[in-house]
């Protein structure tokens, strides 16, 4: 009996509601909910861009490498250590790694396939996420101080924070800095051409390693500076800042890894359909496969026109 | 023939002596090679580390053996690491029983050692003094019984107290569902309204492990839910509240269980505008002036391990396994210690508010009763001096 009434209890919970808004506003609200999540899953989507057009690695530490500096940060903030300094450090901690791993895929895999060096840091975010875990405290959480704190403004009742205004114009900058700097100076050029022929790049005298390692460490910083702004919105927790790599990831296969511009559109997308999702009785439980029914669709959209013998 | 009357006398009472001797002599305990072999299976590295509650029940039995043991046999304590992965728990298991000839498991603290190896347990006949059930077998198995509440009866306990004692109209639930927890939260919340015959406001079992938590907190404030209650884990805790933080969200109470009952909680949310609760599985360990926690809180400091809800567990555990060792006359041996167990009568330990049982009932869950704390400046508030038990059904 109790049961029959807790889920009939659960079945009308969506149906009436006190102060109940319509249907249509409630979705909207639903919708704007997912804005703050978006803005940070295309600012770290046009940073793993950014890697792969400059470097051609598909870079699955991207976020684990943010997330080794904003702990760093919050770490030494928490030990007093003045605000603007601690930044400053986790900045350069994020930047560092981020170059520490670039000396290493330049010195022992510049030559290997695409799918080694993704493999590669692959096997070096399961390292991160166990070394981070153990070492900032695991499943504890440490305050995060909130860089830019306070409310922009209220949007079908939903607060939007500054944090999630400055991320989103922050992906927006990147977006508007990496097309540029791609398309328009002569190191974008030198960095294209490395990244499609290393060798030959090498040849005509580009210094291949120290663009590549200076490439990282501007992607390090940008992603760490990215989760130090949405890290008090977050689960303060070494794995899940580093498994926002996903997300991204789905953000960065819209625009095919290619595209600025989609990317930041994919990212900001997917953060609204997640939040929509939440909304949506029959679709919430699968809300968090939304990434992955993502990265599965355009996988199989960019596959269409391929014939089976040259796709297998 | 008078003279053989006085001997056949004589031998009477020498023979009633000897008897009476006879349980002298044996009175107490027995083992071979002067130990007792106990084990534990434990989450310890992957996604949990659990390992502080076998670590208090080792310390625990360190210090008994340290005393001399019981009866001159020491406690041989294994922690076995099942690295929250069911092949590595049920071997691990296998190894300590029929390997090393554990006669009890006691301390365990497994993301799902219960689930894999209740059934074993059952079969080798050898029971578990559980230290920490967190899968809902733990709590419906013959073998098992833990000493903690658990997250199910503490979810009814919780949200007994927010209607009762917190005035709460319309009580909500987010749960994060792992595995096959869902019938059991489903039946948490069911025997709350069967106790309080009003019907819960809503609930929600989708919440992810990681991702944005704005639209659950929208959704609770736009249900009009006067009370919350979550079963997260720390830092997803820290997640939600600052979320209902940046949503400016009043008037909603959020309450939570033990997993958010940590120094750390209180530190990293001290800054908050929210109304927060947790229910707790034994005495607040905060609670620096406690009486009930004199013995734990000593063996622990002793034992340089940490003062925390885990240790309570193992300590507890292993305090009741070392009682019911003492009162078993004769060798320690699986059957012996089984039987000990099913025989036990109801053990009272102050660091609970219902007394420890066992016997042969099919689930156990004795621990019924809660203290709740409350967030206040940072630290965590005593809000029920006195145990906030669940009425029997």
């Amino acid at each position: 009996m109790a049961v029959g009434a807790f889920i009939a209890a659960t079945a009308k919970a969506t149906s009436t509601r006190e102060n109940r808004r319509s249907a249509g506003n409630s979705m909207f609200t639903s919708i704007v909910a997912g804005l703050a999540a978006g803005g940070a899953y295309a600012l770290i989507g046009v940073c793993l861009v950014f890697t792969y057009r400059l470097v051609s690695i598909v870079n699955f530490t991207g976020a684990a490498i943010g997330a080794t500096g904003t702990f760093a940060m919050a770490i030494l903030y928490e030990d007093g250590v003045p605000l603007f300094a601690a930044v400053a450090a986790g900045l350069a901690a994020g930047g560092l790694t981020a170059a520490l791993f670039g000396a290493v895929m330049m010195r022992w895999f510049a030559d290997a396939p695409a799918q080694t060096k993704a493999a590669v840091t692959v096997a070096l975010l399961v390292g991160m996420i166990a070394l981070g875990l153990r070492l900032t405290g695991g499943q504890h959480p440490r305050p995060f101080p909130d860089l830019i704190p306070g409310a922009a403004f209220s949007l079908a009742g939903v607060v939007i924070t500054k944090a999630a205004l400055v991320t989103i114009t922050l992906a927006l900058a990147i977006t508007v800095f990496g097309t540029q700097f791609l398309n328009r100076t002569r190191t974008g050029l030198k960095l294209r051409a490395m990244a499609e022929r290393p060798m030959t790049a090498e040849l005509s005298g580009i210094p291949a390693r120290s663009l590549s390692i200076g490439v990282w460490a501007a992607a390090g910083i940008a992603t760490t500076l990215a989760l130090m702004i949405i890290a008090p919105q977050r689960a303060p927790n070494f794995l899940t800042f580093s498994m926002l790599v996903v997300p991204a990831f789905a953000a960065a296969l819209i625009g095919s890894f290619r595209s600025f511009w989609l990317t930041l559109a994919g990212g900001i997308s997917l953060g609204l359909l997640e939040g929509l999702a939440a909304s949506l009785t029959w679709l919430q439980q699968f809300r968090s496969a939304v990434p992955f029914a993502i990265i599965l669709a355009v996988l199989l959209w960019s596959q269409r026109k391929a014939r089976w013998d040259e796709a297998r | 023939m008078r003279k053989h009357i006085l001997s056949l006398g004589a031998l009477a009472l020498l023979g009633t002596g000897v008897m009476l001797a006879a349980p002298a002599s044996a009175a107490g305990p027995t083992c071979t090679d002067g130990k007792i072999v106990v084990g534990a299976v434990s989450t310890v590295t992957g996604p949990a580390d659990f390992s502080e509650v076998p670590k208090a029940a080792k310390a625990t039995f360190d210090q008994l053996n340290a005393s001399g043991g019981i009866n001159g046999c020491m406690i041989d304590y294994t922690i076995a690491d099942d690295k929250a992965d069911p092949a590595v728990a049920a071997q691990s298991a296998r190894d300590l029983v029929e390997n090393k000839g554990a006669v009890v498991m006691t301390g365990s603290a497994s993301l799902l050692e219960c689930a894999v190896n209740a059934g074993y347990y059952d079969k080798q006949g050898i029971l578990s003094v559980h230290g920490l059930g967190v899968d809902p077998v733990c709590f419906n198995a013959p073998s098992i019984s833990p000493v903690n509440v658990g997250p199910y009866t503490l979810t009814t306990a919780v949200l007994q107290y927010a209607s009762t004692k917190l005035g709460a109209k319309k009580l909500c639930g987010i749960f994060w569902i792992v595995g096959g927890t869902d019938e059991a939260y489903k039946g948490a919340v069911a025997r709350w309204e069967k106790l309080s015959g009003q019907a819960f406001g809503m609930v929600d079992l989708t919440l992810p492990f990681q991702g944005d938590y704005t639209p659950y907190v929208l959704k609770a404030r736009d249900e009009g839910c006067d009370a919350v209650v979550m079963n997260t884990v720390e830092p997803q805790i820290v997640q939600m509240i600052n979320t209902a933080d940046a949503q400016n969200i009043s008037g909603i109470k959020w309450l939570f269980l033990a997993p958010g009952y940590t120094v750390q909680v209180a530190k990293t949310l001290a800054a908050t505008k929210q109304e927060i609760y947790v229910g707790t599985e034994w005495e607040p360990y905060t609670d620096a002036g406690s009486k009930a926690n004199e013995g734990w809180n000593s063996a622990m400091t002793a034992a340089g391990m940490p003062l925390t809800a885990f240790t309570q567990g193992g300590y507890e555990s292993a305090s009741i396994l070392i009682d019911v060792l003492k009162s078993i006359d004769g060798p320690v041996t699986r059957e012996s210690v089984t039987a000990a167990l099913h025989a036990l009568p109801p053990v009272n330990n102050p660091l609970v508010g219902t007394p420890y049982t066992f016997g042969e009932a099919k689930s156990h869950a004795s621990s019924q009763g809660t203290k709740m704390v409350k967030l206040e400046a940072g630290a965590w508030k005593v809000e029920t001096p006195d145990w906030f038990i669940l009425p029997a059904e």
